[in-house]
């Protein structure tokens, strides 16, 4: 299906996005173990999670809940893509609320990461979270 | 007529915070409306409406994430 096409095509245009961080500084080498024991300590710290994603520095699924990390990439690349053709400007963070839920993505030291919880979930701190997950995992996750 | 004991005020106190606390959840719950918000280094914060096309495309992406994280379950 050509949807379909353009999808792919999109996903594949859109690897490099994550290489325009605000932040200075890159990430240490993550391990994908590293990130799964972050993401399930996100998990654990924010009862309105939904699903989150953990990516790398070129886009790449450190961790994901669910079983399409596939998808979690291609999604957030195209997130990622919107915002920041929104203004032309790289974005640091992005809310969204919607009927159906809440995301969140955020970018830090090289590290990405996405977030989708329950409606009304508490942004700042789910913000903070995020941040300060990625933040200790570009430390090398102590 | 006796003042009423101190624990009483304090407690009188606290259910009144409570309520309080209660009514703004119940008011930003019906107030509350979908909206994007963008935020760029240096604190700067941008809204981007529905209707408008940057809107709509983080509207859409943002579905599309909801989706693949599902209803429910965080493993």
């Amino acid at each position: 299906m050509t949807t379909v096409v353009i999808q792919e095509a999109r996903a594949r245009d859109m690897v490099g996005i994550f290489t325009q961080m605000p932040d200075a500084s890159t990430a240490a080498p993550s391990s994908g173990e590293s990130a799964e024991a972050a993401l399930a300590f996100l998990a654990e710290m924010s009862p309105d999670l939904r699903g989150a994603a953990i990516l790398g520095p070129e886009g790449e699924v450190l961790a994901a809940t669910g079983e399409e990390p596939g998808r979690w990439r291609e999604d957030a690349a195209a997130l990622f893509a919107a915002a920041d053709a929104a203004e032309g400007v790289p974005v640091e963070q992005v809310h969204i609320a919607t009927e159906q839920g809440e995301v969140f993505a955020i970018r830090n030291a090289g590290l990405a990461a996405i977030s989708v919880t329950d409606r009304f979930a508490l942004a700042s701190l789910m913000l903070f979270d995020m941040r300060s997950t990625l933040r200790q995992l570009a430390q090398g996750g102590k | 007529m006796t003042p009423p004991k101190p624990h009483r005020i304090l407690l009188d106190r606290v259910s009144v915070y409570a309520d309080e606390a209660a009514a703004f959840m119940r008011r930003r719950r019906v107030a509350r409306r979908p909206f994007a918000r963008l935020y760029y280094p240096h604190g700067r914060s941008a809204d981007h409406a529905e209707d408008s096309r940057s809107g709509a495309e983080l509207f859409v992406a943002a579905g599309r994430l909801i989706e693949v994280a599902g209803k429910r379950g965080k493993g």
